[in-house]
């Protein structure tokens, strides 16, 4: 594999890696062993590089009291009861003609088409709704894995080919209401840990660099 | 010149006709098949005009529960349409059920189980599993289990119905607890109560499709009575095809009111009092009809005659005429005659009454006096009439009932002499009365404390009490609910399990119909439940098993199934699968039935008992000997005898009248000069608690003000959209007024539904208390309106009829000032 290729190969990987992480972060209540990995110092050297101060408490609080803390602030944030941050598409797309603004809203179907004509399925145990912020995001995941493998294994029309299916999903579903999303996370989140999770995901997104 | 016209054109058609008929055409037709002309039942997709999916089933946004069929289109649910083929509703439904996606989709929705982590009120939580939230539940309810005291486990339920109630009876039976709780007292009990008086109990229909001639006493039918959309447009097509009158008395100009004839402003809680009238000038002026005289009892003796029992009825409603009753309501004596006597004349008509004749001081003798006026003119079930109403009729599978059964004396209101909070027949309970008696004590307290589809610090009276009371821990020291979204109830919970809306659930459903046929109607989801939403009929037998016993059906859609399967007439048709497929079905063939209390019957070898006349054999009631014959007649409920019973000896041993009477309402009798009556109304796009979280419903009624007549509110230099204080014995709320002339003068009117703490973004107007967060969805930018309505309950006191127990939603006393 060449140089160029390789390069390639690793940029499609790495995005792929930070996709899947920020998935996880969005998918549910941090685990024990997600902190353990975040709190590690090269992650701390990394969010620092990054800007990202997730306090000191982050890093010195008891495991479990730090774990409790933030299922508290997920749950506050993301699932309610009553007013939250809703982490699905359709409740803050702005799309003309209505339908906006509640769940499974068109949007969810249209997320959904995009996801299963791209050959996946969602598995039968996921509870959640297509739209989901963690979901696009895994989307994006895998579609930079297969980029990269399709560098790696010489497959440079396979390669491009999934990086036009990302940014064309970047473009109509994540670019539209993630910043947005972001945003509001930012500015009511309590605990530091998911305002800058939300802060790297918006800068993340809309950097061209990584599209 | 070419001249195509209706002669010419009719001659060129009878000739066409008979080359074709003829085969004189040798023409191979392309089409095949046959034109089907179905009103409803197919959708298709403006963008891609490709067929939706249809699927039958029920809407449950009020308890009419009419059928519907919803389309869905890529799994999601874009429409709910009436279903064309049920006989009940003619393929109609109202703006509710239209608007019944907002039910699944609005972006508030609980979609996980909730644990509190804060303390009561502070709305901190924490996601759990379902595993987690059953184990936790578990562990409450298996130690009161195992002390043999599983009446300590309430469960207390909102709408339920049909088997979404029978599955929660079932494992409650298995449990061992019959503390249950319903909501009927705050509903219509009233109703139920003098039914089971008089004929024996049954809901009532009332014969639009046959009737002559309707007389509405507090009935808001066209917009939303129990049976809302199968009675309101078939009295809209009786009124428009026949010309059948419609008389409303009311206090307000209801929309009711408006489509009416006439609409004759009473007093309040005057109803009974012009009924009585009514019926004083029927017998007085020999209009009554003798069909039906025998078949009631009006005094202690069972055997009069008819002549007897004429000048029985007459001589009880001597002293209530036309000029007294106008004293009493302010009706005009001419208009209670003329009404009275049109209605006597009439071949056929019918009295309807609902809250406001019923939610009174002594709402169950208003609903007496309505059945006295229809039974004098012989229009009980009879075509046009008030008719005992055909609904379907299931089997269901049942578990074996827990060895020790008990339950807490909190269900019927305080022991004691008839009063507002004692009540002599609270045979559907007395639900307002339950947090009174848990503060109170004295009767026990739940340890567990289990709501559904029920809000009960916001649905009953004096709200302020129950919250201070959910907010104890001591007194009630774990609360869960079932729950689609948080509300004025869920913030106070221990813990909150994730409902399903009724768009993704399994139900046999038994409305009855408003023609006299009954329809057998089928649930089904039509879409998957979002998130980890789940339906109570499937957390019940995974309960069970965590508590040590099983449930003789796994799942909602189980007992469903198993339910078509045994119940006859659907198991013939095809059961499950035809429910599946049609949702409705109905016996072939079927006739409507309007009883058969007039039917002789063969008594030979039974029982007579001479005290009441009752033929029985082995116990079982047989027949009513009225005269030298025996009849049917009437059956269950509180009578004692086959008759329509008018004394009612129950009463009398109770201390209450045992003659259907009138009784001035106490508070009333003492209000002072400027006081005023606060009465309650109920509109059409709303049920009472449960539609706030809906954005199309809340655009369409998001505020209150209280109605005041102009002579009202110039008494206290109050004029249009002015800020008003109104003050109770029990609470203030500050709301606004629209003066206008469809209120009668000396009262207030102020609308249940809207005024919401919480119940989502539309709701509660993003007033909610909870702190902070919101995502101030798109489509926020767009709500034009900024009332929020003020909830009305914290001023009524939760004082019931003194018989049945029903809630006195009408009869508040209040000052009102400008504020």
């Amino acid at each position: 594999m060449g140089t160029a290729r390789k390069k390639k190969a690793d940029t499609a990987m790495a995005r792929s890696h930070v996709y899947g992480l920020l998935a996880t972060i969005f998918r549910a209540e941090p685990t024990a062993a997600l902190l353990k990995e975040l709190k590690d110092p090269r992650f701390s050297g990394v969010f620092s590089d990054l800007g990202l101060d997730l306090g000191d408490e982050f890093h010195q609080k008891p495991e479990a009291e730090l774990v409790e803390e933030l299922a508290v602030e997920y749950t506050r944030l993301f699932i309610g009861p009553g007013p939250h941050v809703s982490p699905h598409e359709s409740v803050h797309k702005e799309v003309d003609g209505g339908g906006r603004g509640s769940l499974w809203g068109e949007d969810t179907v249209r997320v959904k088409k995009f996801i299963e004509t791209a050959g996946l399925e969602y598995e039968p145990d996921y509870t959640g709704i297509p739209d989901h912020v963690s979901v696009e995001l895994e989307f994006l995941q895998k579609l930079a894995d297969r980029e990269s493998t399709a560098w790696s294994e010489g497959d440079t029309e396979g390669a491009l080919y999934c990086r036009k299916i990302e940014k064309m999903f970047l473009e109509d579903h994540l670019s539209k209401w993630v910043p947005r999303f972001c945003d509001k996370v930012m500015a009511q989140a309590e605990l530091p840990f998911f305002g800058k999770m939300a802060k790297l995901t918006k800068g993340f997104i809309l950097n061209p660099a990584f599209r | 010149m070419y001249s195509l016209n209706r002669r010419n054109f009719m001659k060129l058609a009878a000739l066409s006709g008979a080359v074709v008929a003829a085969g004189a055409v040798d023409s191979r037709p392309a089409l095949a098949g046959t034109i089907k002309l179905e009103k409803g039942g197919r959708d298709f997709s403006p963008a891609t005009d490709k067929e939706r999916k249809a699927i039958p089933s029920a809407c449950w946004q009020c308890v009419t529960r009419d059928s519907i069929i919803g389309y869905v289109e890529d799994g999601r649910l874009v429409k709910i349409e009436g279903h064309p083929k049920s006989i009940r509703t003619l393929g109609k439904l109202c703006a509710k059920g239209q608007a019944g996606m907002d039910q699944a989709y609005f972006p508030d929705r609980i979609l996980y189980p909730l644990q509190r982590v804060g303390k009561r009120g502070e709305h901190k939580w924490k996601r759990i599993s379902w595993d987690a939230a059953l184990d936790l539940l578990a562990s409450k309810l298996k130690p009161l289990r195992d002390a043999g005291t599983p009446e300590l486990f309430m469960y207390q339920y909102g709408r339920h119905k049909a088997s979404q109630e029978a599955t929660m009876k079932d494992f409650m039976g298995a449990y061992g607890s019959g503390t249950i709780g319903n909501h009927t007292s705050i509903c219509e009990s009233a109703k139920w109560t003098a039914m089971e008086m008089t004929w024996g109990g049954g809901y009532d229909n009332w014969d639009f499709d046959r009737t002559d001639f309707v007389i509405n006493f507090g009935s808001n039918v066209f917009e939303c009575h129990t049976n809302h959309l199968p009675t309101s447009q078939r009295l809209i097509r009786a009124m428009v095809d026949r010309g059948v009158p419609l008389y409303t008395f009311d206090v307000r100009l209801s929309n009711t009111a408006a489509k009416s004839t006439e609409w004759i402003p009473i007093k309040v809680n005057t109803d009974g009092a012009v009924q009585l009238a009514m019926t004083n000038h029927i017998m007085n002026n020999n209009l009554y009809h003798k069909d039906f005289i025998k078949f009631m009892k009006v005094s202690a003796k069972y055997d009069q005659t008819d002549a007897e029992k004429i000048a029985e009825i007459k001589k009880r409603v001597a002293k209530y005429t036309p000029e007294w009753a106008e004293g009493v309501s302010d009706v005009p004596a001419s208009k209670i005659k003329q009404i009275a006597t049109d209605f006597a004349k009439a071949k056929s008509g019918v009295v309807i009454t609902y809250r406001g004749n019923l939610m009174h001081f002594d709402g169950a003798e208003n609903e007496r006096a309505s059945m006295l006026l229809m039974a004098v003119t012989n229009n009980l079930n009879k075509p046009g009439g008030r008719c005992k109403a055909a609904g379907g009729s299931w089997k269901a599978p049942s578990t074996p009932k827990a060895k020790v059964h008990k339950k807490l004396d909190i269900l019927d209101g305080f022991p004691g002499k008839p009063s507002d909070t004692s009540y002599a027949y609270p045979t559907h309970h007395a639900s307002h009365q339950v947090i009174p008696m848990i503060i109170d004590g004295s009767w026990g307290r739940p340890k567990v404390y289990w709501w559904s589809a029920y809000i009960p610090t916001y649905s009953n009276g004096n709200n302020n009490e129950a919250r201070k009371l959910f907010l104890d821990e001591k007194l009630m020291p774990f609360l869960v609910c079932t729950t689609i979204g948080y509300e004025e109830s869920s913030q106070y919970a221990d813990l909150i399990l994730p409902d399903v809306s009724y768009l993704e659930r399994w139900d046999w459903e038994d409305m009855p119909s408003a023609n006299q046929i009954g329809e057998w109607y089928f649930r089904q989801p039509l879409v998957k439940p979002l998130g980890e939403a789940r339906c109570q009929g499937d957390v019940f037998p995974e309960l069970a098993k965590r508590l040590g016993f099983e449930l003789t059906w796994s799942s909602k859609e189980d007992y469903v199934k198993q339910s078509c399967n045994m119940t006859p007439g659907v198991k013939e048709a095809g059961g499950f699968e035809y429910m599946k497929k049609h949702g409705v079905w109905v016996p072939p063939g079927a006739k409507p039935f309007f009883g058969n209390h007039d039917q002789e019957v063969d008594v030979s070898g039974a029982d007579l008992d001479e005290k009441t006349g009752v033929y029985s054999k082995g116990g079982k009631y047989v027949g009513q000997k009225i005269g030298d014959k025996a009849y049917a007649g009437f059956g269950g409920g509180m009578i004692r005898s086959g008759m329509c019973e008018f004394y009612q000896e129950a009463m009398v041993e109770k201390g209450l009248p045992a003659f259907p009477g009138y009784t001035p309402t106490p508070e009333h009798v003492a209000m002072e000069a400027d006081d005023l009556i606060l009465t309650t109304f109920k509109i059409a796009c709303h049920t009472h608690s449960r539609t706030a979280v809906s954005k199309l419903l809340s655009e369409m009624y998001h505020d209150n003000p209280g109605w005041m007549n102009p002579k009202t509110a110039a008494e206290r230099g109050i004029k249009n959209g002015d800020a008003i204080k109104v003050k109770s014995e029990i609470g203030e709320i500050t709301t606004h007024v629209k003066v206008t002339e469809g209120i009668i003068p000396g009262v207030i009117a102020i609308s249940h539904h809207v005024g919401r703490e919480h119940s989502g973004r539309w709701g509660s107007g993003m007033k909610s208390p909870v702190p902070g967060v919101h995502d101030d969805d798109p489509d926020l930018k767009l709500k034009w309106w900024d009332k929020n309505g003020v909830h009305p309950n914290v001023l009524i006191p939760n004082k019931g009829d003194r018989v049945s127990g029903t809630m006195r939603w009408m009869d508040t006393v209040v000052k009102v000032t400008k504020a």
